[in-house]
């Protein structure tokens, strides 16, 4: 079976000294980077980004997905200690987690999310090494046409990861897709928008907006506050993490559902981890027996979101290795880094470069191991760099920050750029707009223009190139009803409101 | 809120405007065999456009003037510090460079915007500037903006 060929050359490939290291280095930093409130996944990547430029890129792959797995578990410790989510996957925790907390069963609270997590993600590298053959080898069949309308329906489906406002975060995606018009034209060679300053006539790169965005972005918005939250004391012993006989009968359909519905809403393009932890507590409580218990310590609300966060970040894999369109805004930056080391994401990826992809796949079931002993038998470490200031960890962020920046080309130029997409990274985080939005617009901008331009020259119908062809024209009818169905229901709801005031 | 909210709607709009405006006007919309370089910008500026009256209709509308965006008082000052101690970094960047840098950036902001105590101020700032420029100068080959010193 060749698929076991594939997995057993996966597992040559992450088992060496270096990967090994790596996937370690990545699990611990991203739960560091996922407890620590004002730092989430997005950043946690993009500024881990600079330091896998010297490696081979399997190795920095490895990295950043053990990263991501990790800063899934780290924030749910600050949501369950300090009722602050760590990162944005871990807001509904807060609502159950903190109550066991309250209660003296936080180690419970924290140890069936590493579980679940652990359940979660193995599940969840299992269904992505299934699919992600499937899906490459039909993509192959993919033209111009279908990949503009794959890549249109990852944009419009971006506005899903924004939940606010629909009309922010397509406002949000088109910048994104303006700021990719600058440097030169793909096709003809003519410097766009760049009024003669030769940096923006390479175009602007994502790793400086993405850094500034979120890195800076985040920063700045705790860095009105002074002061910190309060932890809550635990214990942690062996016997405290372990779910006892009852929360495992209580938590185990909430784990296996949760990963399902996780993996799903990840595939998805736009639809991330977030999303998908909200329709898993919805669904757990409209399941749950005892529904009143939600909101009050049930461990089902812990552990059922904590395993769809955690399914999801893989499933986010999928699309974003067989299709090269990212499923969350994560998994964008990770995209823009696999187009940097001059991989080309997408079906041709599973054949070209199959050391990369399953040393990734079977990187990610020894990350799941790493994180379940990680997450049950060092909590307390984790708990203690809870502790450092805010006024000590923001500057040294904001260092990072800068030499991540820098270091993509050594341009002070970049570094610049980056500052100022952290002050509107700021604005739009205050004012209710999407940087996630912005950067998936910005790593696509340049792979959507050229697939709709290639598909007008060869087309002799105009547009309708994209709507007679059956992949395309399915894909093409699901982004427009994307964005008509909010705005529709958007506009029903303003009638209904003016109705009311009016009577 | 809303004030934020004609206020971007309003940038937005110029903003659009202009860049469809100039993509017309300096760049080609339709090549030889198919949509030129202005193509594309053309159209996106078109979607903002439509976009940014929206919200600004939407803003102007609304009687309501919603919640402030810019923290007041000692959130602000803590912001512009911030903002101003990050921005100087980065314009003396290659003048003093990033090691010397770090240091004076890490004393400022520990030391007169969170008041922590000298020694920890001091030994923070000497460790993450020698870690960052062992790892990224010394390890990883890239070489950071070096001062007048060499680091």
């Amino acid at each position: 079976m060749d698929f076991l060929a594939n997995l057993s050359l996966g597992f040559s490939v992450a088992l060496t000294p270096f990967n090994l290291l790596m996937a370690t280095c990545g699990v611990v930093i991203g739960i560091l980077i996922g407890a620590l409130p004002g730092i989430g996944p997005p950043s946690g990547v993009a500024l881990l980004l600079p330091l896998t430029f010297g490696m081979d890129p399997t190795s920095g792959i490895i990295m950043l997905a053990a990263l991501y797995a990790g800063t899934m578990y780290g924030g749910t410790i600050t949501s369950v200690l300090i009722n602050t989510p760590g990162e944005s996957a871990s807001v509904v925790t807060c609502i159950d987690g903190y109550q066991m907390a309250l209660q003296g069963r936080a180690g419970a609270a924290l140890g069936i999310a590493a579980i679940g997590s652990f359940i979660a993600g193995t599940i969840g590298v299992v269904l992505l090494m299934l699919v992600s053959p499937v899906l490459a080898r039909w993509s192959l069949a993919f033209g111009p046409p279908e990949t503009f309308a794959l890549l249109l329906l990852g944009l419009t489906t971006v506005t899903l990861l924004t939940g606010e406002s629909a009309l922010k975060g397509y406002i949000s995606m088109v910048l994104g897709l303006m700021i990719a018009m600058v440097g030169f034209d793909i096709i003809s060679g003519d410097p766009r928008y760049a009024f003669g300053v030769p940096e923006l006539m390479d175009g602007i790169d994502f790793l400086p907006v993405a850094i500034g965005l979120f890195g800076i972005g985040e920063v700045l918005a705790g860095a009105e506050a002074a002061g910190g939250a309060a932890i809550l004391s635990a214990r942690y012993g062996w016997r405290d993490v372990m779910p006892t006989a009852q929360d495992w009968l209580r938590s185990r359909w909430a784990i296996a559902r949760g990963t399902v519905l996780g993996f799903l809403v990840g595939i998805l393009p736009g639809a991330g981890p977030t999303v998908s932890t909200f329709l898993s507590y919805a669904l757990e409580k409209k399941v749950s027996k005892h529904p009143e218990e939600f909101g009050r310590g049930a461990i089902e609300g812990v552990a059922g979101p904590e395993s769809a966060n955690n399914a999801a970040a893989t499933g986010a894999m999928v699309p974003m290795l067989t299709l090269g369109i990212p499923g969350s805004a994560t998994t964008a930056i990770m995209l823009g880094g696999l187009m940097m080391w001059g991989l080309r994401p997408g079906p041709l990826l599973f054949e070209k470069n199959p050391q990369f992809v399953w040393g990734l796949i079977a990187s990610q079931y020894i990350a799941n191991v790493m994180l379940l002993v990680l997450s049950t038998v060092f909590i307390p470490l984790f708990v203690r760099a809870l502790r450092v200031p805010y006024g000590i960890l923001m500057p040294m962020i904001i260092v990072f920050c800068i030499t991540g920046a820098y270091s993509l080309k050594n341009s002070v130029f970049d570094v610049g750029q980056m500052l100022v997409f952290g002050v509107l990274g700021y604005g739009m985080k205050k004012l209710g707009y999407s940087p996630a939005a912005l950067t998936l617009a910005l790593v696509l901008g340049p792979l959507a223009e050229r697939a709709l331009r290639q598909s007008l020259i060869i087309s002799d119908s105009g547009a309708g190139i994209f709507f007679m062809r059956p992949i395309s024209g399915v894909l093409m009818v699901a982004a427009i009803a994307a964005v008509l169905v909010p705005t529709l229901r958007g506009l029903a709801a303003a009638r209904r409101r003016a109705a009311s005031r009016v009577a | 809120m809303r004030s934020a909210d004609r206020i971007a709607g309003a940038a937005l709009l110029a903003l659009a405007i202009a860049f469809s405006t100039g993509a017309l006007k300096h760049y080609a919309y339709w090549g030889e065999n198919g949509p030129g370089p202005a193509f594309l910008p053309f159209w996106l500026g078109l979607v903002m456009a439509v976009l940014a009256a929206t919200l600004l209709v939407g803003a102007l509308r609304s009687r309501d003037p919603g919640p402030a965006w810019l923290p007041s008082g000692d959130g602000l000052r803590r912001l512009a510090l911030v903002v101003g101690a990050t921005a100087a970094f980065v314009a003396l960047l290659n003048v003093v460079g990033m090691t010397i840098g770090t240091v004076l950036f890490l004393v400022v902001l520990m030391r007169f915007l969170d008041r922590q105590p000298w020694p920890l101020t001091i030994a923070v700032a000497l460790a993450v500037a020698g870690l960052n420029y062992l790892v990224f100068t010394r390890w990883l080959h890239v070489p950071l903006p070096a001062g007048p010193f060499g680091f």
